[in-house]
Order: C-alpha cells, then sequence, then structure tokens
C-alpha cells in the first residue's frame, strides 16, 4: 500500500479520534487559530509597507522623484532655481512631463478668529497634479485652490468659497501677511496623513503665500518618463549631477533601508516565535493524547493495524488540528490586521492611504507551507512513540492496570 | 526648554547632514573646528586632527575646510535604525557662514531652536509661558513637550501590546487544553479522594495551589529565559545596526506585569479544568 493509500485510510480514523474529545480538540484548533492569525499577519507586515507604498507612488502615475539631496522630500534642503531646473529636466527626451512641488505649512482662519492647521501643496509643470479632482474643477490660475474633504469638512467651504490663510515656509515667515485664494474644487491628495487638511495651488500661489521667503524653490520634482525611469534618471543626472534623481523603486530601496527596517524586523522574530510556539504545544498537545491511548494503539496492532497505519493516524490527527485552526485562522488574522493596522497608522506622517498589513498570495503560501511544515514537525516526537511501541508489554500493562 | 524662532543666530552648536564630504589630511591649523560622529569617522577613515572639505551640494561648490577636533557617539535614533549618523556638528556662525544663500545679509540667517537650561528647572512652564508672552512668533515648549519622537513610541507601545494580548489569548487556549489534558489523567485519583470522604472544595483548593505552584515555576522559568535572552538579542541587534539603541529592556515593571498575568492565568486555567471533573460523580470517576 502506498504512503498516500495509508494517509487516505487514517484520516476518518484521525478524525474520529479528535471528535471523541471535542472539548481538548476545539481547544487545540482555537489556539493554532490564534498562533496562525498572528503568523499571518506578521507574514502581511514583514512586505506590507513596501507593497503599500510601491503602489502608492505608482497610483500617482511618476516614476522618477529629483530632489536636492539624497533625502526623501521634506527631510532635506530644498531645490533652487526651480524654474530653470525643471525646464531643464522637462526637455530631456527621456521625460515625458515634470512637475516641481513646494510644501508649506498654513493656518487656515475660521470664523471667531479660529485657525485650522493645514498643509500647502504648490505645483508647477507639464505632468498631471498630484491630486485627484473628487467636485468641482483643478486649479489653472494662480490664486485658485483645490482642498481636501478633511479640510472641506473643517472649514465648511466648498468650491466657490474664500479661504484665508496664513502660510509658515519654513524659515523665518511667521510675519507673513494673510493670502485669500479661491477654491475652484474638492479633491484627494495620495499622500495626504490621516486627518490632515491638505490645499493644493499653482507653485506661483504658494510662492505668493511665502513671500519672500524661498522663491523659486521647490522639495521635489516629479516626473514621468517617456518609457523607462532608469534611463530618464540617468539623463537627469547627465545634466545636473548636483541633484538626486530616484525611480520608485531606488526610492523603495532607500525607505526599506531605513524607516521600514523594524517593522521587517519585529515581522522576523515574532514569525519565528509564533512557529515555534505552535509547533512545542501541538507536539505536547499530541504526545499527551497519544500517551493516553497508548493502550488503545496497542489495541489496534494486535488487532493488525501496520505500524505505518498507527503512525499516519497521528500524522492525520496533527495535520487535522493544523488544518482546521489554519483555515480559522484567515478570517481571525484578517480581523487583527485591520485592527493592527488602525494602530499603526496613528503613527505620525504615515500617509492615509499607506497600510501596514496587505494581503499577497505569496504571504498565504509562505503561511500554509510553515502550518504544514508545523503540523508534521509537531507530529515526529508522538510518531516516535507509536512506531516504537511494544505491542504485548503495553497491553499487559493495561490488563494489570 | 526649546524654543523654535527664527531670531538672530545664537553660538550653540548644531547638527548638518551634509552631502559630499571630501577628505584630506593635513597638520593641526587654524581651521575652524567640528566634532564628527564615530559612523562618519569609521566611514571616511578620520580621526582627530583630519581636516575635512564640506560642501552643502553635491557638486562640491563653495567648500570650506575644517579640523576634526573630535569623535562622537551619535544618540540612537530608532526612527533612523539602519542608516549610519553621517553627522557634523559645527559652531553656529560656522555652519551659517557654510550654508547661507549669497542672498541673505550676514546675521539675518533664521534657526531651528534655542535650547535653554534653567536655573530651577522647575520653572519651565512659567517660562515657556513667560517668553510666549513677551516675543510674539516664539513657540516655546518645555523640552519633554517638544519632543516629536514621543508619538511614534506610543503607537509602538500600543502595536506591542496588542500583539502581547494576542499571543496571551494563544497561550491561555494551549494552557487550557494542555490543563484539561492533565485533569484528565487524573481523574481516577481525584476519585478515589473524592469516595474517602475529601469534599469537592478541599481537592479544589489543593489543586489551585497546585496550579499556582505550576505557574510560578513557569513564570520564574520564563523571566529567567527573558533575562537571559535580553542581553544576546540585543548584542545581535547593535552588531546588526551598529548602534548603541537597547531593544529590550526587562525592567522590574514589565518582570512583575508577566508574573502578574502569568500566575492568576495558570490558576484560573487549572481549577477551570479541574471544576468540569469535580462535578461529576465519584463513583463514575473512580470507574467503578
Amino acid at each position: 500500500m502506498t504512503a498516500w493509500a495509508t494517509l487516505r485510510r487514517a484520516l476518518p480514523m484521525a478524525w474520529r479520534s479528535l471528535i471523541r474529545q471535542p472539548a481538548r480538540a476545539s481547544l487545540g484548533i482555537l489556539g493554532v487559530a490564534a498562533v496562525g492569525a498572528l503568523l499571518l499577519d506578521m507574514l502581511l507586515l514583514s512586505e506590507g509597507l513596501i507593497v503599500s507604498m510601491r503602489d502608492l507612488l505608482a497610483r500617482t502615475g511618476y516614476d522618477v522623484r529629483v530632489t536636492a539631496t539624497e533625502d526623501l522630500p521634506r527631510n532635506g534642503p530644498r531645490l533652487r532655481d526651480v524654474q530653470a531646473t525643471l525646464s531643464a529636466i522637462a526637455r530631456l527626451p527621456q521625460v515625458r512631463g515634470a512637475l516641481a512641488v513646494r510644501f508649506a505649512d498654513a493656518a487656515v482662519a475660521l470664523p471667531h478668529d479660529a485657525t485650522l492647521d493645514a498643509s500647502l501643496e504648490g505645483v508647477t509643470g507639464n505632468a498631471p497634479h498630484p491630486w485627484h479632482v473628487l467636485r468641482g474643477r483643478d486649479v489653472r490660475e494662480p490664486g485658485e485652490a483645490v482642498i481636501n474633504e478633511s479640510i472641506a469638512t473643517g472649514s465648511g467651504a466648498g468650491p466657490g468659497a474664500a479661504l484665508m490663510l496664513r502660510a509658515d515656509c519654513g524659515v523665518g515667515t511667521e510675519a507673513l501677511p494673510p493670502a485669500r485664494l479661491q477654491i475652484v474644487g474638492v479633491a484627494e491628495f495620495p499622500f495626504a496623513l490621516t486627518n490632515e487638511n491638505t490645499i493644493g495651488a499653482t507653485l506661483g500661489t504658494v510662492m505668493a503665500a511665502c513671500g519672500a521667503d524661498g522663491a523659486d524653490q521647490a522639495d521635489v520634482i516629479l516626473v514621468t518618463s517617456a518609457d523607462d525611469a532608469d534611463a530618464a534618471v540617468a539623463a537627469i543626472k547627465a545634466v545636473r549631477s548636483d541633484l538626486g534623481a530616484a525611480t520608485n523603486e531606488q526610492v523603495l530601496g532607500r525607505i526599506q533601508r531605513t524607516g521600514f527596517t523594524y517593522f521587517q524586523q519585529i515581522s522576523s522574530v515574532l514569525t519565528t516565535i509564533t512557529v515555534s510556539f505552535a509547533l512545542l504545544l501541538i507536539a505536547v498537545l499530541l504526545t499527551v493524547s497519544v500517551n493516553q491511548r497508548l493502550g488503545e494503539i496497542a489495541a489496534l496492532r494486535a488487532l493488525g493495524f501496520s505500524r505505518g497505519r498507527v503512525v499516519a493516524d497521528v500524522l492525520c490527527e496533527s495535520a487535522l488540528i493544523v488544518a482546521m485552526g489554519g483555515v480559522l485562522s484567515l478570517p481571525i488574522g484578517a480581523a487583527l490586521a485591520t485592527v493592527l493596522d488602525r494602530i499603526l497608522k496613528r503613527m505620525p506622517g504615515i500617509p492615509a492611504e499607506l497600510h501596514f498589513f496587505v494581503f499577497q498570495p505569496t504571504a498565504l503560501t509562505l503561511h500554509m507551507a510553515l502550518l504544514a511544515a508545523t503540523a508534521v514537525l509537531a507530529a515526529l516526537y508522538p510518531m516516535h512513540i507509536v512506531a516504537r511501541l511494544p505491542i504485548a508489554a503495553t497491553l499487559r500493562d493495561q490488563v494489570a492496570e | 526648554m526649546t524654543f523654535a524662532t527664527s531670531t538672530r543666530a545664537l553660538l550653540v552648536s548644531a547638527i548638518v547632514f551634509v552631502a559630499g564630504a571630501t577628505v584630506t589630511r593635513a597638520q593641526p591649523s587654524s581651521l575652524p573646528s567640528v566634532v564628527i560622529s564615530r559612523h562618519l569617522a569609521e566611514a571616511r577613515q578620520l580621526s582627530i586632527g583630519s581636516t575635512i572639505r564640506v560642501s552643502t551640494d553635491r557638486a562640491g561648490r563653495r567648500t570650506r575646510e575644517f579640523t576634526v577636533v573630535g569623535i562622537y557617539e551619535p544618540t540612537p535614533n530608532p526612527s533612523r535604525l539602519g542608516s549610519p549618523d553621517l553627522e557634523v556638528r559645527f559652531h553656529l556662525p560656522d555652519l551659517l557662514d557654510l550654508t547661507r544663500d549669497p542672498a541673505t545679509l550676514a546675521g539675518s540667517e533664521a534657526i531651528d531652536g534655542i535650547n535653554v537650561a534653567l536655573m530651577d528647572p522647575a520653572d519651565t512652564q512659567a517660562f515657556a509661558r513667560d517668553v510666549n508672552a513677551r516675543l510674539p512668533g516664539v513657540d516655546a515648549r518645555p523640552a519633554s513637550a517638544a519632543s516629536g519622537s514621543a508619538g511614534p513610541f506610543i503607537v509602538l507601545r500600543r502595536f506591542h501590546l496588542a500583539i502581547a494580548a494576542v499571543t496571551i489569548g494563544a497561550a491561555t487556549v494551549f494552557l487550557l487544553a494542555l490543563t484539561i489534558m492533565l485533569v484528565e489523567e487524573r481523574r481516577e485519583t481525584v476519585g478515589v479522594l473524592r469516595l474517602i470522604g475529601l469534599p469537592a472544595r478541599r481537592i479544589l483548593l489543593q489543586v489551585l495551589l497546585e496550579g499556582v505552584m505550576v505557574a510560578a515555576a513557569g513564570a520564574a522559568f520564563g523571566l529567567l529565559l527573558a533575562l537571559a535572552s535580553e542581553r544576546l538579542i540585543n548584542r545581535f541587534f547593535q552588531w546588526k545596526y551598529d548602534t548603541a539603541l537597547v531593544f529590550v529592556r526587562i525592567t522590574p515593571d514589565v518582570a512583575l506585569t508577566c508574573v502578574a498575568i502569568a500566575i492568576p492565568l495558570g490558576a484560573a486555567a487549572t481549577v477551570i479544568a479541574s471544576w468540569a471533573l469535580l462535578r461529576r460523580n465519584a463513583l463514575r470517576l473512580a470507574r467503578r
């Protein structure tokens, strides 16, 4: 009889062994489900941020980012002579479009002398704007602005209304006069933080709001390559070696090396711990269970069950516990991932659209493989006990008891 | 005490991440002095007395020379884990000379903040209020409130607590399964004890004490394991990331919390598992 046929015949017996002890089996399955859920979440976390960030970067449509240094936008010095730099980059044959973006903080005036903190984005160039208009229209002229839903709700303003704000452009600007912007639309900003109030306008509008501070400066130039992002980076570096140009993958690599390392480490550590934990506990459960049924197993052997058959019975029992726990762990893991994602997204500086736990087929495959390996490894010792069980001596002991 | 302002530059040290540092070795001279981080010293083989040429742009224009007079261990920063702290600390006037825009008049530059050490640290709140009232446009805050890194750590703490809660839940389920099996093994003993006249409450008390002792031994073993692995984990990650950051610290509070959770949980699992058994008929338990 082949091993597969032995396993198929052992499966119903293993099932009956489990349902004979429903409390014990249920607790074992529930335990595997809890550990499996944690394991799944850690596997989702290990690459979740990178996958989510890659998706976010790709969704914006730009595949090259140009900054003054290799720091991420808003973390390093600004680009100077931005109009000349933008023209030089946009003229390159490897570049389809380029858009300079300048960020500033702003305090939006509300009735009764109240203010609303907001983030101001000023753009100029021949590439699409880094926001998606939901209502109204996009900005066309200086003095016009689009706002996100958060600021529309907070200020009660919408398309057609005016917005008074005082910009804070980072360098000695607390005395700037207020600027008046005409709201022309409500837009969605992919990189907006959770509950962040964001205003989009032309670079000229932001420069005017910032006064003389940092005129003709931008934080980043977003580039859409003609067809090859690497070729566009090489071309930009050839004309402006003093600038930092990087493809989305290079930006992800930088982020992966620094900011996201912590989550990959904690994911590796917790994956190891949860697998070890599951292995140890299933092994203990099966060992105690087998020890309690030694007489029964010896009787089965005496009745003609082969050694391979009783060993397969233990393996199937382990596989059933882990398989049922594993299936149950998927919805529990998904629910837990939602809760943990919500907790981690409260971290400052995380875009609202970014997720820490992202479903990937590879994570699910790895989850299943790890649980399968756990089922086999956990069954090794109880299988060894059953395989080496002396039939006559065990039956004699049982009779004596 | 920290306050953000755009007033004239003061003579305090500042940190700058300099792009395009090139290295030459020279005899100590009258060049302005800087101190550099250990990571930068190791990365560029610099030592005290080295002369460095520093520029604020990648093309290396407008370079200035400085003498390294000290090497310091950078304050560990979890948010920069895996990224070496390549830092140079200047005297503020030197930094302003280096970074000043040609169109900006010397002395009119902005700085990010001023750190103030008060004669009496208890005066921080009053001092901050006073500065904010007297200097419009300046935001003075006690240093503890100015720490922008507090947010991520609070979030990470919540995340770790949530993970710990799930782990405890899984451990409890397994513990319950194990105790049910162990109690089942002793059903005949319990039946005999009941038949010779021991009341169920007395047996339950005995089981509870046994559970407490086993849980206490388990908790003690767990703590010893944690203490033994603490140094191992810290050394590994400090080596991996070349940082002095402490990753795991078993404080008395953490140890007490673990014991306070583990012992009642272990004892409760034992009692719950035994309770179902004790409610059965003594004759059935003894299989008579």
